[in-house]
């Protein structure tokens, strides 16, 4: 028996969510429907668990891969595997999804059983786009995360739910065209397979590399997004029941990141580098113009949206720097935003539970009525400004080491994103937490109960891990890291940048 | 792991303690931090013996990061520098605990605030300990984080909370050079070890970094005053240096011990120990040694003149210490780095302990801390707590002195001193002599307010504590005290040599410890000039007290503006609100506005509205029009036929059926088109449009 679930873990993650919507349809009681929609996410943290134990951190390539044809026609199969990358993507994913359904318990009242299964359903796909070694598979799944979070945004959003869902989808469909479009490319161009692995190993035509990586670069900026696709992600973000939240900032954005990682930089190394400089400067302006955004903000759940943007340009700056301590310090950095900014995202929302206000200036003084929720909201926000001895600063620093490489205005462009991200943050924790109450409600607010605490314990026990002993999550990605930044540098025949010590 | 690793652990111990135990430690707080930090102090006399005795210890603790070839190792290091400043730091600290134990009785949140302070000593520990610069960064940060929480402790005033705010930022913005001093001590050396970096420090000296190689400019700078310059922006901002240094009278907010553990153990010091910790690499850039110089000249007697015209003795104490500070940055600018940790011991400890006993005054007189208001009213205050608290106060300008003192003497052995300096010095001095003595006499006046029955207003009377007789003891004592503050400097200057020496040996040859004592009349002119100025400075507060009409501020036109100009600390805070913050706040507001929503947003809702109108143009031209009129037309052909079948036929039991049918249907069919306005069905229509356009590029591209 041990031997089924040992020999196919990856499968059985993927499995387990779309079991819990079968065993779903037969439950009826509201309670009911909430554990076993518990139960299900946290068997799938489990296993995420037993991969992390069963990773070989020594080894580069793909591990745990499990092949089966699936349309042989078309050389499509299904076969999935985890590699240093994304691995701790995975793991982020099945982290978050218990707390999605905790965040849930009391705050979703209506049609319960549909919502919990399109939890289930989004954190299913989420680990087939993260594991997928098939094109096919990977742009399927990638379009199945869509639909549910359009519901989840439209039944159980904030007022404006349908134009928030409207702006999600437009955006979201012209990324899927043009992702497929690419795929379809790659298809023609790369020897008619959809093999990830197989796909990296053929060479192209620069005119196609040249296409097919702006088709492929559009698709994952706008999911990630990058500066000028944004739009959508703070209306969504403020329109979409916590829960929604935390799924998309701390997970699906970090699906843009990853395809950048899995498909543009291994594939493409030549017109990686031909729009490296255009991409970078991107990021340093997604950086600034997320924190200039996010100080304008009045509403608490736009703040932390804009905030993620801003966040995003460090990941899409560590990507195309392409060094060991930049890409490390990318994955890491999405990682960690799934993190701080999910906690961020839930610590809002158990607010809106009680108030049903996003705004800034209903509350005040919450220092004295909800003392354990402002430590919890302090802690997270200075972690998400990056604070050293929090995950966000390892992640930070080492974005901008391998930035320094590069252009040294980067850098000290970057460090001014995380001066306005410190003036957001503590600007909303001086109006939120400090101070008086500003109206009546905020001074009778009761702290929170052990469910919410025990949603924001496990983020918070990720914050210190990582800010203070990153070793053992860099260690699972130091092979992975190493082996693309020696792929891509080598493609282009330019010299591992590593430094000589010393002068 | 050595013992030694429990002089910081043992108040994060205290710090986790007091967290995890919640409120459940509520008054007894107080017994888990003091013992934890007093036996920190314990085993830092330890430290300091046994580095006296054996050297440095070096403590490695573990792997940070390992990423590439950047590798970062965490370690302990204690060495003479080190050493001395583990003794400072807890002394301080341990005392400012049992100081506070009393305090902060019956506050609400007197479990957080021993919480608090717990880790900001074992953070300012870990900063004077840490053996890699990384290490030093996050404690250099963490540091800031528990000053933010420790001004923002009585967080229903608004003015606590902005204060916190405003340290933290002002302290962000600067932290960017320190942050990025990091990443350029990286590339330059490839090690963050700071002893690494230091040996190797002389050999780096002739790299170069190129600022405007992303621009295709050509802006050389060495790379060793780049960093430098880095680092000493970082300084800045945790010593409030100019242009920094408007958080630190804002701070003044926190209760009274935590301006003591600010100004005495924690925060403030760690610039000049930046400094001198990274000595020397320092010393090979003149050009950054001289722009360190300047700015702590500048700041010094800044500092001072503001202090001069302020009246909340908390704030004269804020700008004492910025000038004081001001000072050591100076003094390490000129390459006297022993002077400067001197300097920073005896500020550290006499900052302390005027703290305490300001707040005791304070809280004595029951004033809000206005040396001008009229206090008192609560009756016999308890004067011997005033009065011993005052004259243990009066001591301390005197041992302070002897630091600039010392400080000046040895600025005029080093090459590059420059009598600017000097003088700056030597105003510096007088300066402090005024506002020190301006601040124990209006303390003290309150005193006297309190034995005039009915008590009309403050009443400038000669203040008795200031007789003659205790004037002249007072100088007596300063003279002693600085007698043996000099036969402790030499061995002082002697201790401290090994932990800088590397690179200062030049500076050793003529660094005073290798001059006999006042054997040329060069030195004792040296010895003699300061403290004449300081006395100087006495004796004119003095005066201008007794006489207050004869206040060079009074006379003048020009003196008054002056004045104005400096009691609203020449309008430092009021140029960054209007020039910095609200310009940053609107720029914000103005970008939102235009760019995201009015711009980018604009354009993609309308490319979208653009397509559901074709959507809905095409639906009405060729639906509705075109292939409906055919069908409908086609149905209305079969309808006709069908009625004519009906009208032979008259089925009226089928009939019958299809009625309810009809009903069935509209009965679901209703809400529906309620819940769903017609949405669902434009959103198809935008996708299948969209579908249509994706067809057409793949066919153009691909095929």
């Amino acid at each position: 028996m041990s031997s089924i679930v040992a020999d196919h873990v990856l499968s059985w993650m993927i499995a387990v969510p779309f079991l819990g919507i079968a065993v779903l349809v037969f439950v009826r009681d509201r309670e009911w429907i909430r554990r076993t929609a518990l139960a299900a996410t946290l068997l799938d943290f489990g296993l995420s668990l037993m991969l992390w134990a069963g990773f070989d951190v020594g080894n580069q390539g793909m591990q745990f891969v499990e092949r089966m044809p699936w349309m042989p026609t078309f050389n499509i199969q299904y076969a999935v595997g985890v590699d240093g990358i994304s691995l701790p993507l995975v793991v982020l994913t099945t982290l978050l999804c218990p707390l999605c359904v905790l965040c849930s318990w009391r705050s979703i009242n209506t049609r319960v059983k549909a919502f919990m299964m399109l939890i289930l359903l989004v954190e299913g796909a989420m680990i087939v786009v993260f594991t997928a070694l098939d094109v096919f598979l990977f742009f399927m799944l990638w379009e199945v995360t869509m639909i549910p979070m359009y519901f989840l945004i439209i039944l159980w959003g904030g007022p404006n739910r349908i134009a928030a869902g409207i702006k999600f989808i437009l955006y979201s469909l012209t990324g899927s065209l043009l992702l497929l479009v690419a795929i379809l490319g790659l298809y023609l161009e790369g020897g008619r397979t959809f093999d990830v692995l197989a796909l990296a190993g053929h060479t192209y035509s620069s005119q196609a590399q040249f296409w097919i990586f702006l088709a492929f670069f559009l698709a994952f900026a706008i999911k990630m997004p990058m500066l000028p696709f944004h739009t959508w992600l703070p209306d969504a973000h403020s329109e979409a029941p916590t829960a929604g939240s935390v799924v998309l900032a701390g997970v699906l954005l970090k699906m843009g990141g990853y395809g950048f990682l899995r498909f543009c930089l291994p594939v493409f190394p030549e017109a990686s580098a031909q729009f490296a400089p255009f991409i970078l400067w991107l990021s340093v302006a997604a950086i600034l113009y997320g924190g200039y955004m996010a100080l304008a903000q009045s509403d608490l759940k736009k703040l932390v949206a804009y905030s993620s943007i801003s966040h995003m340009g460090f990941v899409t700056l560590g990507i195309f720097v392409f060094n060991h301590q930049g890409i490390q310090g990318a994955v890491l950095q999405m990682f960690n935003h799934g993190v701080t900014t999910g906690a961020l995202f839930l610590a809002v929302g158990q607010l809106y539970d009680r108030t049903h206000s996003r705004s800034v200036h209903d509350y005040g003084g919450l220092h004295a009525t909800m003392p354990r929720f402002v430590v919890l909201l302090c802690l997270f926000s200075v972690a998400s400004f990056g604070l050293p001895g929090t995950c966000n600063f390892i992640g930070e620093f080492l974005v901008l080491v391998g930035t320094s490489s590069e252009s040294f205005v980067k850098v000290l462009l970057a460090m001014g994103g995380i001066v306005l991200a410190a003036a957001y943050m503590l600007w909303m924790l001086q109006r939120v937490a400090f101070g008086r109450s500003r109206t009546a409600f905020a001074a009778r607010l009761p702290d929170l109960n052990w469910r919410e605490t025990a949603t924001m314990i496990p983020l918070v026990v990720m914050v210190f891990w990582i800010g203070l002993y990153p070793g053992p999550f860099l260690d699972v990605m130091d092979a992975s890291v190493s082996h693309l930044v020696e792929h891509v540098t080598g493609t282009l025949g330019l010299e591992v940048s590593q430094r000589s010590p010393g002068p | 792991m050595s013992v030694y690793t429990l002089i910081p652990l043992l108040p994060l111990m205290a710090f986790l303690t007091l967290t995890s135990g919640g409120r459940w430690w509520g008054g007894a707080s107080h017994k888990v931090a003091i013992p934890a930090i007093g036996l920190s102090f314990g085993l830092s006399i330890g430290a300091f013996v046994e580095v006296l005795s054996h050297g440095p210890i070096a403590i490695p603790l573990y792997r940070l990061i390992q990423s590439g070839n950047l590798i970062v190792d965490l370690g302990l290091y204690v060495d003479q520098l080190t050493a001395l400043l583990l003794l400072l730091v807890t002394m301080v600290s341990s005392v400012v605990h049992v100081y506070a134990s009393r305090y902060m009785i019956g506050d609400p949140r007197y479990n957080r605030f021993f919480a608090i302070t717990s880790l900001f000593t074992f953070a300012m520990l870990m900063l004077v300990m840490s053996r890699n610069l990384l290490m030093l960064y996050v404690f250099w940060e963490v540091m800031g984080l528990c000053s933010y929480l420790l001004i923002a402790h009585w967080a229903e005033r608004p003015a606590a909370c902005s204060a916190a705010t405003k340290a933290f930022l002002v302290n962000a913005v600067a932290d960017v050079g320190f942050g990025f001093g990091v990443i350029l001590t990286f590339v330059t050396f490839g090690t963050l070890d700071i002893p690494q970096i230091l040996d190797q420090a002389s050999s780096a000296s002739d790299q170069t970094v190129n600022l405007l190689g992303w621009a295709g400019g050509d802006l050389h700078l060495r790379s060793v005053t780049l960093i430098t310059l880095c680092f000493f922006t970082g300084a800045m901002g945790k010593s409030a240096q100019i242009p920094f240094h408007v958080w630190l009278p804002f701070a003044m907010e926190a209760p009274t011990p935590v301006s003591a553990l600010i100004h005495a153990a924690t925060m403030v010091n760690a610039g000049p120990f930046l400094l001198v910790r990274l000595s020397p690499l320092i010393v090979l850039s003149p050009v950054a040694m001289t722009i360190i110089a300047v700015i702590g000249a500048t700041t010094a007697v800044f500092a001072g003149v503001v202090s001069l015209t302020q009246s909340d003795v908390k704030k004269i104490l804020a700008y004492s210490t910025i000038s004081h500070i001001g000072f050591m940055i100076m003094t390490c600018g000129v390459g006297a780095f022993v002077v400067a940790i001197f300097h920073l011991l005896a500020h550290g400890f006499l900052k302390g302990f005027l703290f305490l006993s300001t707040g005791n005054a304070l809280q004595v007189v029951h004033a809000h801390g206005h040396t001008a208001s009229d206090s008192g009213r609560d009756g016999q205050a308890p004067r011997l707590l005033v009065a011993g608290a005052l004259t243990l106060a009066c001591l301390p300008p005197f041992v302070i002195f002897s630091g600039p003192y010392e400080s000046l003497w040895t600025v005029q052995q080093f090459a590059s001193a420059k009598a600017a300096f000097w003088v700056i010095g030597l105003i510096t001095v007088f300066c402090t002599g005024m506002y020190l003595f301006r601040g124990m006499l209006s303390l003290f006046q309150q005193e006297l307010a309190v034995g005039v029955p009915g008590g009309e207003g403050p009443v400038l009377t000669r203040p008795r504590l200031f007789s003659s007789s205790h004037f002249i003891g007072v100088i007596v004592g300063a003279i002693v005290m600085s007698c043996v503050l000099v036969v402790l400097w030499r061995w002082f200057a002697q201790f401290l040599a090994p932990a800088l020496t590397r690179p200062v040996a030049s500076l050793a040859e003529s660094s005073p410890m290798t001059w006999p004592f006042l054997r040329g009349s060069g030195q004792a002119l040296w010895f003699v000039v300061p403290l004449v100025v300081a006395l100087s400075g006495w004796g004119f507060a003095y005066w201008l007290h007794v006489n207050p009409q004869r206040s060079p501020w009074r006379r003048s036109e020009r003196g008054k503006t002056l004045y104005v100009l400096f009691l609203n600390k020449v309008y430092v805070d009021e140029i960054y609100d209007v020039y910095v913050v609200q310009p940053t706040l609107r720029l914000a507001g103005w970008l939102w506005k235009t760019v995201d929503l009015g711009g980018i947003d604009r354009v993609i809702m309308s490319i979208g509205g653009t397509s559901v109108a074709l959507a809905r143009w095409l639906w009405h031209v060729v639906d509705v029009k075109g292939i409906d009129r055919v069908v409908v037309g086609s149905g209305g052909q079969t309808m006709s036929v069908a009625m004519w079948l009906w009208r032979m036929i008259d089925i009226r039991g089928i009939e019958k059926n299809v009625e309810r049918l009809g009903d069935q249907v509209d009965a679901t069919g209703h809400p529906l088109h309620r819940v769903e306005p017609r949405t669902l069905q434009h959103h198809l229509l935008v996708i299948v449009f969209w579908l249509i356009t994706a067809i057409g590029l793949f066919y153009w591209f691909v095929a």
